[in-house]
């Protein structure tokens, strides 16, 4: 079937298999895509955040520079992770898969995020998006930017159990969960250790501002531009309504990409670096199916169809 | 053996974090701020009063905010 010259009349008399089959085939170009844009990003932020620490121990860089890179560095150090979570570089069995766990693992140390309990969780998140009782994601839900802000906050508070911990103990004592939940240990006690050693040798501001407090702040963004904004306000499940595409007003850069995210919940094997063009390829079918296409607004009173 | 570490150090975190963490931070901002202190205390021996202090105090209240 030629989807190019395909229009919206002959896209609503087919039937539900048949839009299936046009949607395969046209996300069939961008999957098995290597995406070395991914890569690069992921080894080249992970360099840059390194680096802020020889070049402001030796006070190359101001500390008041550095501070507002190394948030930048957490902000983008998930989405390369994220890949790899989805196998995106390689896939089990295959020649690259080191390469695909390497870039999991170390991508996203600058915001201590175990890379197996983030798979699995993951993973959990695509299987029960939007199921309040499933969905370990499902606590971004909240009415306004704001307020799901200081949801994160509060998820991170000493007395308050984070939803992926609940997720892990759900997932039970398979060796797969045991392993994930003691590589995470380590990588959290390291990073502890790591700081305390930073703070007493008397480097406590560096530890700060390069890596504490970049780290929450970092966090806050990508969960909102990752999580609450292309979800929110989170009431629907299924294929193409669970998520959406969203129009944000500072550009799909600034969004970290997620303006397409509909695009990584129906195909998770395409690229991020991909999702524009095959949204744009697939947005007869998305509007035959009934998929959410909203501009993005900061409260739940306000969200408009585009 | 770590999950029993965490299970046992995991409550005391706040406590821990204001000591190994907070402690030396706020000296070091009162150092370089260049602040005078009160009662004859170092820097570091108020950071070791504030950031066990704080650590307590949001342990016990189950936030730090």
């Amino acid at each position: 079937m030629n989807m190019s010259n395909i229009n919206a009349a002959d896209l609503s008399a087919m039937s539900d298999r048949e839009l299936a089959r046009a949607e395969l085939e046209i996300a069939r170009k961008y999957y098995n895509r290597f995406s070395v844009f991914m890569l690069v990003w992921g080894f080249g932020n992970l360099a840059c955040w390194l680096a802020l620490w020889p070049l402001t121990l030796m006070g190359v860089i101001p500390l008041w520079l550095a501070f507002p890179i190394a948030t930048l560095n957490v902000i983008l150090c998930y989405l390369p992770s994220h890949e790899a979570q989805h196998s995106n570089f390689a896939r089990s069995g295959e020649p690259l898969r080191w390469l695909n766990e390497l870039i999991g693992y170390v991508s996203t140390i600058p915001m201590v995020l175990p890379f197996k309990v983030a798979r699995l969780t993951h993973m959990e998140h695509h299987s029960h998006t939007n199921d309040p009782a499933l969905d370990p994601d499902y606590w971004v839900k909240a009415d306004s930017w704001h307020q799901h802000l200081w949801q994160g906050l509060k998820n991170r508070q000493p007395g308050h159990s984070h939803p992926y911990a609940e997720t892990m103990k759900r997932l039970g004592d398979e060796p797969f969960v045991k392993k994930a939940l003691l590589e995470g240990a380590i990588q959290t006690l390291s990073f502890w250790a790591i700081l305390t050693a930073l703070a007493w040798s008397g480097h406590a501001i560096e530890a700060a501002l390069l890596w504490w407090l970049p780290r929450h702040i970092g966090t806050s963004y990508i969960s909102l531009m990752l999580s609450w904004a292309p979800h929110f306000p989170n009431p629907e499940r299924g294929r193409y309504r669970n998520t959406r595409y969203f129009t944000f007003p500072l550009g799909n850069i600034i969004a970290l990409g997620m303006e397409h995210h509909i695009i990584h919940h129906m195909h998770p094997g395409i690229p991020l670096n991909w999702n524009a063009a095959a949204y744009r390829d697939l947005k007869p079918i998305l509007d035959a199916r009934g998929c959410r296409d909203e501009a993005f607004q900061p409260s739940n009173l306000s969200t408009v169809q585009a | 053996m770590i999950g029993k570490i965490l299970e046992t150090v995991g409550p005391w975190g706040p406590v821990l974090f204001g000591f190994g963490f907070l402690a030396p931070l706020i000296a070091q901002i009162i150092e370089r701020a260049d602040v005078a202190m009160p009662f004859g205390l170092t820097p570091l021996m108020l950071g070791l009063i504030m950031g066990p202090a704080l650590g307590l105090a949001a342990k016990l209240r189950g936030r730090w905010i």
